[in-house]
């Protein structure tokens, strides 16, 4: 039924389509890029879910929220949101790229497009991770 | 043609099509609204505030401001729907039956309207508390 969507699966090395995803031998750099969009997506969709659970604590005033600040300024949470950060930037710029291409939009320079927009995204991310572990 | 496919067959599987056209540009539309929202929300929480965190009253204070909680309540819709856009590719991509996909069509549908209705209401009570 749903025979034409399989842009992970490689035809010519049959496997289920959630083991083809973790098989990186002989991928181009266009399935890399869409399996690093799907990982921060799915990283990024449980974050949300996350941060709004986070959120909630506010509502039990201020000795609840104001020491969850006080963890989430320790190392450890600034990596994690340096990890964050990392998805976030990733998933946004080469978001925009796949929208773009999808819309028919520079479909001839989906390379290069590619290369600017998460090259300007890798300069974002190092840009705010020395600003999370210096402000 | 496959003669065992039906006309009624085919023309599900051409709507099956047209509405995950529809379904991904929705996603793409909401995915670049999202860069514009999320690029201001992460500037504003977390990079021009002194330890990337605002305080209790400083939370307050901010979300009192009727254009901060206007973009906040906004991007809680984009961000859900976007979001669980992308599971539902993700699970499309798994090829599960259609009664399976309509299955988690609807549990997505629940899901997000509960999380939308939750994250909306966290930022009226929020507002509320700020006075």
């Amino acid at each position: 039924m749903m025979d034409d969507i399989q842009p992970t699966t490689d035809p010519a090395r049959p496997k289920s389509p959630l083991r083809a995803w973790f098989d990186l031998r002989g991928r181009s750099l266009s399935t890399l890029a869409f399996a690093l969009n799907r990982l921060t997506a799915i990283g990024l969709t449980v974050y949300l879910f996350l941060h709004l659970a986070v959120l909630s604590l506010l509502l039990r005033g201020p000795d609840g929220w104001d020491s969850f600040v006080r963890l989430a300024r320790s190392p450890l949470f600034l990596t994690l949101d340096v990890v964050l950060l990392f998805g976030v930037v990733y998933h946004m710029f080469n978001g925009i790229r796949v929208a773009l291409v999808g819309m028919g939009v520079a479909n001839r320079q989906q390379k290069g497009l590619f290369y600017g927009l998460v090259g300007l995204a890798m300069v974002l991310f190092v840009v705010g991770a020395i600003l999370i572990y210096t402000k | 043609m496959d003669s065992t496919m039906s006309r009624r067959s085919l023309e599900q599987m051409a709507a099956r099509r047209d509405r995950s056209g529809s379904l991904w540009l929705i996603q793409a539309f909401s995915g670049l609204l999202l860069v514009i929202i999320l690029g201001v929300h992460m500037i504003a929480h977390h990079f021009i505030v002194e330890g990337g965190l605002r305080d209790y009253q400083q939370v307050l204070d901010y979300v009192s401001n009727p254009v901060v909680f206007t973009v906040e309540a906004l991007f809680v819709v984009v961000a859900v729907i976007h979001a669980l856009l992308g599971v539902r590719a993700i699970i499309t991509d798994l090829r599960p039956s259609a009664g399976t996909l309509r299955a988690v069509n609807w549990v997505l549908v629940v899901f997000g309207a509960l999380t939308i209705g939750y994250g909306v209401y966290l930022a009226v009570a929020l507002q509320q508390l700020a006075g």
